[in-house]
């Protein structure tokens, strides 16, 4: 929408050519892909990709990379196919992208020199590795290129893509959201407006290092969001969305991740915030329900946990040991759960991806890792160094990210509060200051709690404060942790897929905004609660 | 940077080969091509260093094609003759299953579109030639010296968080199969720096983002200083109780406030039912001193363009005056849906999007009151300079909104003590009749624009009521 293309004070980078935005392929052209690169079964795995540039010549493009004297070299070599269809206002058309390029970056002294050539030409290869090198010069360096012995990685981690999208005709497609389109519209008589996004992403890439190490995947990564409006008797209009993401092929979206069910929980939220009263503001307990709205603890606590960010000093800079969090809680970020949107087998820069303990029962156990920013706390990468595409150097990022359960029966934790708000879904979108750990979000579907009760649902909250402060004032974990393969992305000055999920949680207290009474009494204050 | 021969070919190929992909089909196809040929630097500095550095020249082509009623897009960064040819075929092939919608349309020139062939459209005087060609040695001292006039503003500056240096030259080659095309080019020079301040247990952070057309304009002191100056000025900040009180609003949260309104001002929100702007044109939406302007041809300013993004002449389109609602920001598509002109505001990021509706060069008119006067009429009232995440906060359903905020307390006409912790809540419609001061001092940041603004009340909620 509209809205996307207005400049905000962090988006302003995002203004180069470079677009970042839906595009994609048709079966014809996503054939081509897959036929010349011999992917047929699209794993995550080294083995079955086959090759987009010979290893020699990614032997001698990181030789020349190192030829200057770098710490440390890559080479990033990629093949995008992006096919999207979009049904907005009854009308359904798709969008064909196909791209391709290579990426360099030169690692001196804990700096990154990085440039990227749209060209698989040898010569051009080289001359940009070349281009690199020169930039990362150090003044004295070695001009002889040692050459780089690759050594293939392999993983046990797949991600098969069924069916491929180049299985499917366009036409079937369109027939698809076709269908999804009429349910939406057919949700409900208040329905005015009505969008859905189903978009496939097939991206092969290849990763050669300095160190010897070569990897090949290819990721295919299925999105499907809806967006639905409503305009209720007074002529007000309220708007939601749910969405879900993949790395997998449309078989993985059955149950509760069905198109269906994505399509109807957009109308449902949208037509219950009809009937909404708006939030009371103050400082009071809050109630997360599981699955989605572990997007706040991204925003607010994981970033903060990223290397870059602890470098720079984030909140959670020298924590290692110490109290992060209520005893209690522990937050995990996971790069393994098969088919998540965070998953890979192997990060961007070839390291095998993993789970990280973050926290554990309150005490901070560790960072998110990739090789430069790992390197400067003396700490090795846990697999964590993700990137765009070839247009950018990896930086730490985020996988799929979770509170893990606890002990207390979901259903208590409500009974427990007398006075509050159950955010069923904090989606509304947010920001953090990764530096105070200032965070903001919109909340897209809650409730009041009124003595111990779930009652009238609440409509144009926000809740802000300080990510670790709210960590800290965690006072009941529910036994109901539910992952959230959602169709997020984070926006890190990169856009990446993400997951996330929780139990129910209660935070003791929290600032929350609104139009309606201010509340002052503050139950969750007086430590009343287990 | 030059004009590129090959990529005018290019566009016009890409053209040719959907027409001839039409006969072949029996259907008669228009189609649109859009090449993009960038160059851009990218410096990250971090503790007088630099932290990374990105080189970026990269060239593609976005081809749309009309058939019948049906629009499909597609696009590549291959520009090769054989890649792009078949990406304009498979395009007409599969252009058959979309959804008909008879105001699918590609310009000519009765609906603005211009044609200026290989000799390129009207210079606008957006693209300075220095950008491409000073060296990067030189763009790299000036990243470095953006970060030291922050790091050098005062004792109490602990470490820079965020120094980014950005500049970039395009070259866009536009052709439809209707005439209108032709080639301009545009760069600019950015920067963005983010600082934390220290004093006792307090740290706050202060950022400033500037970007200009021309490289002698970009001033990288201006940039480390004002953002030094923000956080060190919000030191010590605190909650304030919760009241109703006044509100002024400084240029830079003026111009994400206008930005916000300006996508609910898109005709394509209003004619999909998604903007309450809907039915309003003529209609008092804001107070008598508020003038909106679009202008894509401001002379200097960095989204300046001869032609929108679909090869529509670009204007000067008051869209608010008076606080009369006077237009919507049309392309061609709402255009022929709303038995509109288009305002030339078709916007595309990059070679690799159909493009939709956007602003250009968007401003708040500037009244005759100077900012301190505004200040100094006021009782006790806030001054926002900070809020988080201003686009979720705002419900674009309603208008509503609840804003993490902070600024400074405003008491007998001074501004005194920060403030943070805070939410600034309201809707959007009732803010816009409420404003009563229209500040003198037009600032730009990027293509938006604005002066201080006061407003007459505002619910500020704090911690503890």
């Amino acid at each position: 929408m509209s809205k996307k293309s207005q400049l905000t004070r962090r988006a302003f980078i995002g203004k180069s050519a470079a677009g970042l935005t839906t595009a994609a392929f048709t079966p014809a052209l996503l054939e081509m892909l897959l036929g010349a690169t011999g992917c047929k079964s699209g794993p995550g795995g080294a083995a079955l990709a086959g090759a987009i540039l010979p290893e020699d010549v990614l032997a001698k493009a990181v030789s020349h990379l190192m030829a200057k004297g770098a710490d440390f070299g890559d080479v990033y070599v990629e093949r995008a196919a992006f096919d999207s269809v979009r049904s907005d206002d009854r009308k359904i058309n798709t969008t064909t992208t196909v791209e391709k390029g290579v990426g360099f970056r030169a690692v001196k002294e804990g700096r990154t020199f990085y440039a990227y050539t749209d060209s698989f030409e040898p010569e051009r290869v080289y001359e940009t590795a070349r281009y690199v090198a020169d930039a990362a010069a150090a003044p004295a360096a070695s001009t002889a290129p040692a050459l780089i012995t690759l050594k293939p990685l392999t993983s046990p981690l797949a991600f098969p893509i069924k069916p491929l999208p180049s299985e499917t005709a366009v036409e079937a497609k369109i027939e698809l959201v076709k269908g999804l389109t009429d349910r939406a519209w057919s949700a409900d008589p208040r329905v005015v407006q009505a969008l859905q996004l189903l978009r496939e992403i097939i991206r092969q890439v290849q990763i050669a290092t300095s160190d010897g190490r070569i990897v090949s995947q290819t990721l295919g990564l299925t999105e499907f969001m809806a967006q639905t409006f409503v305009k209720g008797a007074d002529g007000q209009l309220q708007v939601a969305f749910d969405g879900r993401g993949a790395y997998a092929g449309r078989d993985f979206f059955v149950g509760d991740n069905a198109f269906e069910k994505v399509v109807d929980a957009a109308a449902a939220k949208a037509v219950k915030l009809l009937g909404a009263v708006d939030s009371p503001r103050g400082v009071f307990p809050v109630v997360f329900g599981p699955g989605m709205n572990g997007v706040l603890f991204h925003e607010s606590c994981g970033h903060g946990m990223e290397a870059d960010l602890v470098v720079k000093g984030s909140n959670y800079k020298d924590q290692i040991g110490k109290p992060t969090a209520a005893k209690g809680v522990t937050l995990i970020d996971d790069g393994t759960i098969p088919a998540f949107p965070g998953s890979y087998a192997f990060d961007d820069e070839a390291t095998p991806a993993e789970r990280t303990v973050l926290i554990e029962d309150g005490i901070q156990r560790g960072y998110l890792c990739d090789r430069v920013w790992g390197a400067k706390l003396g700490m090795p990468s846990t697999g964590s160094g993700r990137r765009q595409s070839f247009r950018y150097p990896p930086i730490p990022r985020m996988r799929n990210t979770f509170i893990d359960k606890g002990p207390v029966p979901a259903a208590d934790i409500v009974a427990a509060t007398k006075r509050g708000i159950y955010i069923t879904d904090v989606g509304g979108g947010g920001q953090v200051d990764v530096i105070t750990g200032n965070f903001m979000m919109g909340v897209g579907e809650a409730y009041l709690i009124e003595g111990g009760q779930l009652t009238r649902p609440i409509k144009n909250a926000t809740i802000s404060g300080m990510g670790i402060e709210a960590m800290k004032s965690i006072d009941m974990v529910g036994d109901d942790l539910k992952l959230n393969p959602s169709a997020g992305r984070c926006g890190k000055m990169q856009s990446a897929p993400v997951g996330e999920g929780m139990p129910t949680v209660r935070v003791r207290n929290i600032l929350v905004g609104g139009k309606g009474e201010a509340w002052t009494d503050i139950e969750g204050d007086k430590g009343g609660s287990k | 940077m030059n004009y590129k021969k090959e990529y005018w070919d290019i566009a016009n190929i890409a053209v040719e080969q959907a027409a001839k992909a039409g006969r072949k089909a029996g259907a008669a196809v228009a189609a649109e091509a859009f090449v993009s040929d960038t160059e851009t630097i990218q410096v990250n500095v971090s503790g007088r260093a630099v932290e990374q550095m990105n080189a970026v020249k990269e060239a593609g082509i976005g081809v749309r094609v009309l058939r019948d009623g049906r629009m499909a897009f597609g696009s590549t960064n291959d520009l090769s003759a054989n890649a792009v040819g078949a990406l304009a075929e498979s395009l007409v092939q599969k252009v058959v299953f979309h959804t008909a919608d008879e105001f699918n349309t590609l310009p000519d020139a009765a609906d603005g579109g211009l044609a200026a062939g290989p000799a390129g459209f009207e210079d606008l005087d957006a693209y300075d030639e220095k950008v491409a060609a000073v060296p990067v040695q030189d763009k790299i001292k000036t990243a470095l010296r953006m970060e030291a006039a922050g790091l050098e503003y005062s004792p109490k500056i602990a470490g820079s968080m965020m120094t980014i240096y950005q500049d970039g030259t395009v070259y866009t080659y536009l052709a439809n199969s209707k005439g209108v095309g032709g080639w301009f080019r545009q760069s600019y020079v950015a920067g963005a720096l983010e600082l934390t301040a220290a004093e006792g247990e307090s740290r706050e952070s202060g950022s400033f983002t500037k970007g200009v057309v021309r490289w002698a304009d970009f001033d990288a002191d201006e940039i480390g200083k004002k953002a030094a100056e923000m956080a060190v000025s919000m030191l010590g900040a605190k909650p304030i109780p919760s009241a109703e009180m006044p509100l002024v609003v400084s240029p830079e949260i003026g111009t994400q406030l206008w930005s916000f309104l300006a996508a609910m001002l898109s005709a394509d929100e209003v004619q999909k039912g998604r903007s309450l702007f809907a039915g309003k044109i003529g209609a008092e939406v804001a107070a008598k001193g508020f003038t909106l302007i679009d202008d894509g041809r401001l002379i200097g300013a960095t989204s300046t363009a001869p032609v929108d993004g679909e090869g529509v002449a670009s204007q000067t389109t008051p869209l608010i005056v008076e606080g009369v609602l006077k237009t919507y920001l049309h392309d061609c598509y709402t255009a022929k849906k709303g038995q509109a002109r288009s305002t030339g505001n078709h916007g595309r990021d990059g070679y690799s999007s159909a493009g939709g509706i956007g602003t250009t060069n968007l401003y708040l008119k500037p009244g005759e009151v100077a900012p301190e006067a505004i200040i100094a009429g006021i009782d006790r009232g806030f001054y926002l300079t900070v809020v988080l995440g201003l686009f979720a906060a705002i419900d674009q359903a309603s208008g509503d909104f609840s804003i993490p905020s902070a600024g400074f307390l405003i008491e007998k006409g001074k501004k005194t003590v920060p403030v943070r912790g805070v939410t600034v809540g309201g809707n959007l419609f009732e803010l816009l009749k409420a404003v009563d001061k229209v500040g003198s001092d037009l600032t730009w940041f990027q293509s938006l624009g604005s002066p201080t603004v006061s407003v007459s009340h505002v619910k500020i909620g704090g911690a503890g009521g």
